[in-house]
């Protein structure tokens, strides 16, 4: 006889009851089960809408395939639900990072500021099980640091190395599985080695936190909610993943839109959900308003990484940045001019039409850029499809221009005014320029040879 | 698709049984990265010792056989001379012998084939298939591509046409579509090796200036935009991508359409706007514009059951027909907002209608379609190697909204395997090439046949004679509308769709009958 809570086969607790109950016991726990099942076939049934980066067969094996479609939320309360049974060998501790694109989603769908939404996200998501909710804004902070040291040095290493310069932002994961599986060697040389900020928070929590509050890795699931599906993608990466605690950094993403259906599912509004503030990695310390990164659609590495190098190369101070709209309003210039010329050129890529021209012109050697920010996208990280995609499959126009304007509002706070970066570096990686560093922040691209098809298609 | 010499019986059985384990073969390959398929004999073979002459080949006509099941496919069978010349008599020599009834159906009456008439034949892509062609803007050369790689260009000399210059080493694999710009200085040729070549006019031949990269595979088509600064591709890769090329000759993409959800075969421009229009392998034709700064699908022509192969505008643009491997032709209007006949439209965005659909006259798949630009004619290849030509009757409903179309030239044997393209002469009304599977091109010229009174031998021909004893049909009325609509399992029906959104959609035509079911 089975105990209702329990994944073992004989429990303690059961053995004091007698058999006539034991049977009831069981009747219900069935029907428990049977409402459980429907909850996850109801949400668990969703589509996954990739980028167009992805779109073909070359990019994703069915393997992958399948993990992607498995990090749902079937599999995030079914941990969920382990925790509430008896077997404390298989809890786990809960821990879901926020990206800071998804809070402005939360924030328009729900008509409010983006710090209640952020509470109150936190207050749902406690109120399920999850035992921390982090902001995952100092993974970013650290990831543009890494990517503006980065910039300069090749910046400086331009003319020793062939491939220093251009450089691309490494944050979007689509953008690299396609640059890795398609375009190869033309462009994995050129992509920015610091990790992404879903990465670095999977090291952050599984590394620092993990180490801080004496848990293993393996006993912390983590969670990320992101806003599309390609981060599922970017979560199985290999180098993501500690052979020695047998847990990969990332568990499970979730997107926005699936943090949605399950309030849905649970009929919970957000106006009834209490506050509870958000945590940080820090002990009790929780975290504040929420602040973000400059930029307007993206995690900002095109508006740091040019003032910083204005700074260091040329000792500009940089207050407002303009852009300019080349061909469609997702291919934007920026430019710095000293004493009349132009010394530095970047510019912003979004979608795959634009990455299509980029490359091109890549490979006729026409490239005018020091360095592009690519994101699979139109529209950027807000316009992610796991936020923005209705019904019928077309983009919520509206939805999105509000994001637009809440993620405006929110306050720009510079990655080198982060106290606690500066401290974790200090502690946490030995120093700003070790190889702990380099380690822990920075990974490798790798091109993947295709087998090249030889079926003579008659068609 | 060829009978091989021999029984009537083998003839008919031997045609149905290959033709369906080998087209859908043919068809499956590298559609869908496809398992690997049995060994495919042999399709066609001429009878040994008879070379085809030039023109409408006849093998010696195989022994009768009765009407019922061989008549039923349609199908192309061995027809015999003597059957023709039987027809010819008077009629009132007629009771005709059951077997002529057989043969000349699938012959489709003198008259048809006298109104396209073969002028020449080159053998263009030696030991290759020859899979398109491209008249230029001027309509004085006529560009080819085929599975040698290559693409060829014709100019006329005297009455026959000669090789003016061949465009190799541009591709790695077959080259399957090209197309002029409509300046007529550029050429882009679409290849399987997943590029697009772009070729200059110059004064001792092509130079290829660029390369259009970007597809996962297959190039399908390629079309250029009425304006010339556009260009379209198509691809296996279920894209659609448009370009733009700017005065200093630098393509850029514009846009990357995703909408089908396979294979994309054939790619095409509105004659006077920017409108596209994308056929494929998920059955339906795809229309797009550009919205703001990116191109959208505005519209799904959802209709056809199989792979539509091909579409084609009419010269106004408010038309397009479409053909398909279900066999049929399709004819589809525009709806504009606040039209007359009250069909609705979604916002400013036109609405698509079938208005026609042409079927029971084709026995095989239908691999291209071309709307004549001077004459408004309707010429498709097939599967079975035959052309056939259509125009639309003057009898149709006055609005025209119900057009119904006739067939006015059928050629059975035109080449000698599959017909992959046909094209109009953009400036020489009736002039019409084609292509085929057997590395040919042929020329032809186009006559609209005079409309005369329904004899014997064409009632008989087109098929609508199984209900009627033969003596009878000098009796009936000229009107070809009438005549065609009697008898239902009549091959030549058509079923007009009606444009109103409350009427269902028509019924895809009589299928053929029992013998040739449908295939993908």
């Amino acid at each position: 006889m089975k105990c209702e809570n329990c994944t073992k086969k004989e429990c303690s607790k059961k053995q004091k009851n007698d058999d006539a109950q034991s049977t009831s016991v069981d009747v219900l726990s069935s029907n428990d089960d049977f409402e459980e099942k429907n909850e996850f076939f109801t949400l668990a049934n969703a589509k996954i809408l990739l980028s167009d980066c992805l779109a073909c067969d070359n990019c994703m094996t069915s393997d992958e395939g399948a993990r992607v479609f498995q990090q749902n939320q079937k599999e995030f309360f079914r941990i969920l639900s382990l925790n509430k049974k008896c077997d404390t060998s298989k809890h786990k501790v809960l821990a879901v990072s926020l990206c800071p694109q998804s809070l402005p989603y939360f924030a328009a769908k729900f008509s409010l500021s983006v710090n209640d939404a952020a509470k109150r996200l936190c207050g749902f998501l406690k109120s399920l099980g999850v035992h921390y909710v982090f902001d995952t804004t100092i993974a970013a902070d650290f990831s543009i640091l890494e990517s503006q040291k980065e910039f300069v040095q090749r910046y400086q290493r331009r003319n020793q190395e062939e491939h220093a310069l251009p450089m691309f932002a490494s944050a979007c994961p689509g953008w690299i599985r396609y640059a890795e599986r398609v375009l190869t060697n033309l462009v994995t040389p050129h992509i920015c080695t610091a990790k992404s900020p879903q990465q670095i928070m999977g090291s952050l929590v599984k590394g620092y936190f993990a180490r801080q509050q004496n848990l293993s890795p393996e006993k912390i699931f983590h969670v990320v909610v992101a806003p599309c599906y390609d981060k599922k993608l970017e979560a199985l990466r290999e180098d993501f993943y500690t052979a020695l605690y047998n847990s990969q950094e990332v568990d499970c993403v979730l997107t926005s839109g699936e943090i949605v259906q399950i309030m849905e599912q649970k009929s919970v509004s957000m106006k009834d959900v209490t506050e509870v503030a958000v945590d940080s990695l820090f002990g009790e310390i929780k975290e504040g308003d929420v602040v973000r990164h400059d930029g307007k659609r993206s995690d900002g590495y095109l508006e740091h990484i040019f003032k910083h190098a204005a700074k260091e190369l040329f000792g500009m101070d940089v207050k407002e940045i303009t852009y300019k709209a080349l061909k469609n309003k997702d291919f934007q210039e920026v430019t710095l001019e000293k004493d009349g010329e132009t010394v530095l050129r970047f510019a912003a890529a979004y979608g795959f039409r634009n990455i299509q021209n980029m490359v091109l012109k890549l490979k006729k050697g026409k490239f005018l850029y020091h360095f592009v920010e690519v994101l699979a996208c139109p529209g950027g990280c807000l316009n992610g499809k796991g936020q923005t995609q209705t019904e019928d499959g077309k983009p919520d126009k509206a939805l999105l221009s509000q994001m637009e304007d809440v993620y405006a509002a929110i306050p720009v706070r510079l990655p080198e005014a982060n106290a606690y970066v500066q401290e974790m570096y200090q502690d946490w990686l030995e120093g700003m320029d070790s190889r702990k560093v380099q380690e822990t922040l920075h990974t490798k691209y790798s091109a993947v040879n295709q087998t090249a098809s030889n079926l003579d298609i008659k068609w | 698709m060829r009978s091989q010499a021999g029984s009537a019986s083998a003839v008919h059985s031997a045609v149905m049984d290959s033709a369906p384990g080998s087209a859908e073969a043919r068809l499956r390959s590298g559609c869908l990265g496809s398992p690997p398929l049995p060994p495919a004999a042999p399709r066609r073979r001429r009878p040994p010792g008879s070379p085809g002459p030039p023109g409408v080949y006849m093998a010696p006509r195989p022994p009768a056989r009765s009407a019922g099941s061989a008549s039923g496919c349609g199908l192309t069978s061995a027809s015999g001379s003597s059957a023709l010349t039987t027809l010819r008599r008077p009629l009132g020599a007629l009771p005709l012998p059951a077997l002529a009834l057989t043969s000349v159906r699938s012959d489709g009456g003198g008259a048809m084939k006298e109104a396209l008439v073969l002028q020449s034949r080159v053998a263009a892509h030696p030991e290759a298939r020859c899979w398109f062609l491209a008249w230029s803007p001027g309509g004085a050369l006529l560009a080819s591509c085929g599975g040698d790689r290559a693409v060829r260009i014709w100019g006329r000399e005297g009455s026959g046409w000669v090789c003016r210059a061949v465009l190799a080493d541009g591709h790695q694999r077959t080259v399957r579509r090209v197309a002029w710009s409509p300046c007529g200085s550029y050429l882009a040729s679409a290849s399987f090796d997943a590029t697009t070549c772009i070729w200059k006019r110059c004064e001792d031949g092509f130079e290829c200036v660029t390369t259009l990269e970007g597809h996962e595979n297959e190039v399908k088509s390629v079309a250029w935009a009425p304006s010339g600064s556009l260009l379209a591709t198509c691809s296996r890769d279920k894209s659609v991508w448009v370009w733009e090329v700017d005065e200093e000759e630098e393509y850029e993409c514009v846009s990357v359409l995703n909408s089908h959800t396979q294979d994309v075969k054939h790619v095409v421009w509105h004659p006077n706007q920017e409108l596209l229009a994308s056929a494929s392998y998920d059955d339906t034709v795809k229309l797009y514009h550009e919205e703001e700064d990116d191109w959208v699908c505005c519209a799904t022509l959802e209709g056809h059951e199989s792979t539509v192969w091909s579409v084609a505008f009419d010269s106004s643009g408010e038309r397009l027909a479409s053909c398909s491997d279900d066999k049929t032709v399709r004819i589809w209007q525009c709806y504009k907002p606040g039209n007359e006949e009250g069909v609705a439209c979604s916002g400013t965005d036109p609405t698509w209608k079938c208005v026609c659909n042409l079927s029971g006259y084709h026995s095989r798949t239908i691999y291209d379609v071309s709307w004549c630009r001077l004459t408004g004619a309707l010429a498709t290849a097939c599967g079975d190697d035959a052309i056939r030509v259509f125009e639309e009757s003057s009898s149709s409903s006055p609005q025209q909204q119900q057009p119904t179309f006739s067939l006015t030239a059928h050629v059975p044997r035109a080449h000698s395997q599959d017909v992959n393209c046909v094209a109009w002469n953009p400036k020489e009304p009736g002039l019409l090439a084609s292509c085929s599977d057997d590395g040919e091109i042929a020329f032809w010229k186009y006559q609209q046949p005079e409309r005369q009174p329904l004899d014997g031998d064409e009632a008989v021909g087109l098929g609508v004679a199984d209900h009627h004893p033969p003596a009878l049909l000098a009796f009936l009325p000229e009107d070809k509308e009438r005549t065609r609509s009697v008898g239902d399992g009549a091959h030549l029906t058509q079923q007009a769709a009606s444009p109103h959104p409350a009427a269902p959609e028509a019924p895809p035509g009589s299928r053929h009958a029992p013998g040739g079911r449908g295939e993908r």
